[in-house]
């Protein structure tokens, strides 16, 4: 008896489960998204997810898209590609969200990308940048970054310039980083210059002293880091202890954000980096952008916040242009369309890879971020070389 | 290669031998409380992860300096550890290893997901103790100095105490044989909590020299666990000064193969030998394993 | 309440249950269906560590690394231009194929000691599936193309099939020799040694097929997902499931795995999206209180009531 019913609960909790109707939106137009809010990419993917939603205000205070209201449906996928798929089949397929925006990381938009792709769905990615991303054939990932294969290209020349030859090369184990690794190879190669050291590490690596070592043995003139914000801030901190001495620092993604300065204090001081965008850049609506959003966070936004706000615009400029939320509309408009807004400019080829917006390079500089290249974008002007560890 | 420079091997070298110490903290703290009681503690990394966010809440809460938290995490640690015998680990002591290595698995499951419910999956860091010491070319780090030299003294002071005080060499006579003990009037009971709690207080102790040195989360138990296994395997389980020796080893160790090979590899160093020992040496340890 | 009773109502939950299974994809939308696919695979890889956990008491904490293998060789094989239901059939041989040397030197290993070794295999997996970069593409991890993923329907029933094949193989197991040598094995190795029961095959034989099927099962999983690397196929998450599902519902018994995984299943539902963390703090309380109030499962709960069978008693021993 008992059994009998125990079991036959079960199933009816079971069944219950399954045929309980998800909830239907017929008057929002429903944007999902998932981005790192824990683990390794959290304060890029909170800043992303946060300039996403100031675009999502400034909508639906104007009216909303195509007269509906925007809804933001967003979750976490834990700086983790498998748990960012699961959660863009969730979207798709349960949430059924009109549109999509891809999460922060090139790695987790791998996995992600391929769930859009089999659904046929179209997603607007602002925080991923390796190439091959949209190398793989595929239909429906429109990128916003400039690519990570150019992210050092103006750093490199500016060493070439001072005559510096010997690079050390250190990068995370996966995509993004890997591009920026590839990126480097081939531009150091170009301008004759030499990788004396290089070396993969992997994504919860945080003891790069056997590394640093390495690199003091080998002399290196630059140190450039394919890296992230915890890995990024874990090396130089410990390339003050080990005394490793470079004449220029760069690294990937950590110094674009305010918490590389805080986190570092004068250790930061000289560290070079890329940027996507810099709310200093003379951009319709980034003056304004910035300013609001330093008003509601405390602090100036970097470009993660500002490749998320930008996303917005450009699916905004994509649903206008299609009319419609209908899947193939807006794709077809997001490979149509040419337009700048905020962040940049926007323009993809065919495979739906960014190619009208051009990268920029940051420095530390008195406890702030400049943007020191190209020359005419810039706000300070380099220093160079960097100031020794014992002479600050 | 310029890596064989001597200044550039003592760096490894050095770098090694600190990082060692703290695993021989940790891993003599394990291995304490398997000799004593025949239990295989799956949640001592975790242990150590609560001194750790211990220390960074008490730093960037109150701005207290991780070297003075260890005068706080250190005691509520050995409280802690004296009380979770007492209620969870007591009931597995008699029974077959496999269940205490169960239960404390579970309770290593609760402590890592309560750790990320509170702290979340981000690395912290507490930049407390920061630069070097400059001895001629060769730059030593002040935290992992400083942390080393800890762990070191603790270790020591926690074997000096079971050598030479009478409540220490109860405890080791605990260890050798818990029925005779208890015939001489040892209370064993209190004697395993005793152990536990303080097994725990080394952990919590490691922990806060974790946190000066490397950025953490709650996952970071997961490796430190396995060193620990490696260390006591490698060093004779139950053996206070295998397990010391074993640690500062590991260490230097792991700080050649990431001067040599590369930071993954010297991360993959403890995994390879845990499991090749127990895989191709076992007659070794099938002697202790018959408990 | 009797044998026969019993074995009746067995049969009719059954029969319902393969009903729905069948008739559902046509009543339910995808992420539900996804859903079931999921509910399936923890059934599937439960049972399997059933097989060799609860049947043998070689308790094992790293069974993950054989589904990470049949992921990885899935993925591959996928990706070389072979038919998916071969790269399926690939995953679960080469998981069998590592069984077996790794059979033979980790059961000489007693109880905890087994179980830690396995624990370290599942890391050892992990690093080779990190440092091989050639062929896995190291901490990147491998995405796979729609066009060479099969349906939704077809993994669906492909994985169902895998946790049917498990439970009946379980069920199978359960009453032949070849499991009355097991549990004499689990029960006292020496006294079954002496008795001529040839522990080491027959260990190594219980080893090898809860090897197969999370190899299978990997295979599947990672066309489900598109997408696999080191860190989620060698998920220690797994490796919690499988044991206290199994441990939960009453290991060394046919349903006790089943019910372990609905339970499970529906605790996970609830929380992962929202509260992934809540999901496996929950388990590890489940995994305390099953060690500390009840060995036997929920099984033994229902079980309770009815005349103890001789052979019904789940392991927990050394």
């Amino acid at each position: 008896m008992n059994r009998r019913y125990l079991l036959s609960s079960l199933l009816s909790v079971v069944l219950a489960f399954i045929v309980f109707p998800a909830a239907t939106h017929a008057k929002d137009i429903v944007v999902g998204t998932s981005v790192a809010l824990t683990g390794k990419y959290a304060r890029t993917g909170q800043e992303q997810l946060q300039g996403f939603q100031m675009w999502v205000d400034e909508v639906n205070a104007r009216g909303g898209l195509l007269g509906q209201q925007v809804k933001l449906v967003h979750y976490d996928d834990e700086s983790k590609p498998e748990t960012g798929a699961k959660l863009y089949e969730k979207l798709i397929t349960d949430d059924k969200v009109d549109l999509l925006i891809g999460p922060y990381s090139s790695d987790v938009t791998m996995a992600a990308s391929t769930v859009a792709e089999k659904h046929n769905m179209p997603m607007v990615s602002s925080g991923a940048s390796a190439s091959e991303i949209w190398e793989r054939g595929y239909k429906n990932t429109f990128g916003l970054y400039t690519l990570a294969e150019i992210y050092m290209d103006q750093i490199l020349e500016l060493g070439k310039a001072k005559g510096l030859k010997k690079i050390a090369l250190v990068y995370e184990n996966t995509a993004f980083p890997r591009g920026v690794a590839s990126g480097v190879k081939t531009k150091a190669k170009q301008l004759g210059m030499q990788i004396v050291f290089e070396e993969e590490y992997g994504k919860a690596s945080t003891d790069f002293s056997s590394m640093i070592i390495k690199i003091k043995a080998k002399k290196a003139d630059m140190v450039i880091g394919g890296s992230y914000l915890p890995d990024s801030t874990a090396f130089m901190r410990q390339a003050k202890e080990n005394r490793l001495y470079a004449k220029i620092f760069a690294f990937a993604v950590g110094p674009g954000l305010p918490d590389f300065g805080q986190n570092l204090g004068l250790d930061a001081e000289g560290v070079m980096g890329n940027t996507q965008w810099e709310p200093t850049l003379k951009l319709p609506g980034a003056k304004e952008f910035g300013e609001k959003y330093k008003a509601k966070y405390g602090h100036e936004p970097g470009y993660h916040a500002g490749g998320g706000y930008g996303a917005g615009y450009v699916l905004e400029a994509a649903v206008k242009k299609a009319g419609a939320t209908d899947r193939d509309k807006v794709r077809a408009a997001l490979f149509a369309l040419d337009t700048v807004n905020a962040f940049g400019r926007f323009k993809v080829d065919a495979t739906g890879k960014q190619i009208g917006k051009p990268a920029y390079a940051v420095q530390w500089l008195g406890g702030e971020r400049h943007v020191v290249l190209p020359a005419e974008a810039a706000t300070a002007k380099v220093a160079y070389p960097f100031k020794d560890w014992g002479k600050r | 290669m310029d890596l064989l420079e001597p200044d550039i091997l003592l760096q490894l070298l050095i770098g090694g031998l600190l990082a060692g110490m703290l695993y021989a903290l940790l891993a003599c703290g394990l291995n304490l409380v398997f000799g004593v009681m025949r239990v295989i503690n799956l949640a001592h990394a975790e242990l150590m992860l609560v001194g750790a966010f211990g220390a960074y809440v008490l730093f960037t809460v109150f701005g207290l300096h991780p070297l003075l938290s260890l005068l706080i995490i250190v005691p509520l640690l050995f409280i802690a550890g004296y009380y979770l015998q007492s209620v969870l680990i007591e009931r597995v002591v008699g029974r077959p290893m496999l269940t205490s290595l169960l239960a404390t698995y579970g309770v290593s499951i609760i402590l890592i997901n309560v750790g990320l419910l509170l702290f979340s999956a981000d690395f912290k860091a507490i930049p407390a103790l920061q630069g070097s010491f400059l001895i001629g070319e060769l730059a030593i780090s002040k935290p992992r100095a400083t942390a080393g030299a800890i762990s070191l003294l603790l270790t020591v002071g926690v074997y000096l105490f079971l050598e030479r005080s009478r409540l220490g060499k109860a405890i080791r006579a605990v260890s050798e044989h818990a029925q005779v003990a208890a015939i001489c009037g040892i209370d064993v009971r209190k004697i395993r909590m005793l152990t536990f709690g303080m097994a725990a207080a080394m952990a919590g102790a490691a922990g806060v020299m974790l946190s000066v040195i490397y950025s953490f989360w709650p996952g970071s138990g997961v490796d430190f666990i396995q060193k620990c296994f490696a260390i006591i395997i490698i060093g004779g389980m139950g053996n206070f000064l295998g397990a010391f020796y074993g640690g500062i080893l590991l260490g230097v160790v792991e700080a050649f193969v990431g001067g040599f090979a590369s930071t993954q590899w010297a991360e993959a160093v403890a995994y390879l030998l845990l499991v090749t020992v127990l895989l191709i040496r076992p007659t070794g340890l099938k002697g202790v394993a018959r408990v | 309440m009797s044998n026969g009773l019993q074995r009746l109502n067995g049969r009719w939950v059954s029969a319902v249950l393969v009903t729905f299974v069948l008739l559902a994809p046509l009543m339910i939308n995808d992420y539900h269906q996804s859903f079931l696919l999921q509910v399936f695979m923890v059934i599937a890889l439960a049972q399997a560590w059933n097989l060799i956990s609860g049947m043998t008491g070689y308790v094992s904490f790293g069974h993950a690394a054989f589904f990470g293998v049949g992921a990885y060789a899935g993925a591959l094989f996928l990706t070389w231009g072979f038919p998916w239901w071969l790269a399926v059939m690939k995953g679960a041989g080469i998981a069998a194929l590592l069984a077996v040397p790794l059979g033979f030197l980790t059961l000489r290993l007693r109880g905890p000691y087994f179980a830690i070794a396995m624990l370290g295999l599942n890391e050892v997996g992990r690093v080779v599936a990190t440092l091989w970069v050639d062929v896995t593409r190291g901490g990147t991890g491998l995405t796979l193309s729609p066009e060479l993923l099969p349906s939704l329907d077809v993994k669906y029933f492909t994985m169902f099939g895998l946790a049917l094949g498990a439970t009946l193989l379980v069920a199978w197991v359960h009453r032949s020799r070849f499991g009355l040598e097991l549990r004499a094995i689990r029960e006292d190795e020496e006294a079954a040694e002496m008795v001529g029961v040839n522990t080491t095959l027959n260990k190594v034989i219980a080893f090898v097929l809860s090897a197969v099927i999370p190899g299978a099962v990997g295979a599947v999983y990672v066309m489900y997902t598109s997408y696999i690397n080191p860190a989620s196929a060698f998920e220690h998450a797994r490796n919690i499931e499988m044991i206290v599902v199994v441990l939960f519902g009453g290991s060394g018994t046919v349903w006790g795995p089943i019910l372990g995984a609905g339970t499970v299943m529906v605790l996970r539902e609830l929380l992962w999206a929202q509260f992934p963390s809540a999901h496996l703090a929950a388990l590890g309380v489940l995994l305390l209180v099953v060690v500390l109030y009840l060995p036997g499962g929920l099984i033994s709960i229902l079980r309770a009531r009815q005349q103890k069978r001789p052979d019904a008693r789940p392991g927990e021993s050394p």
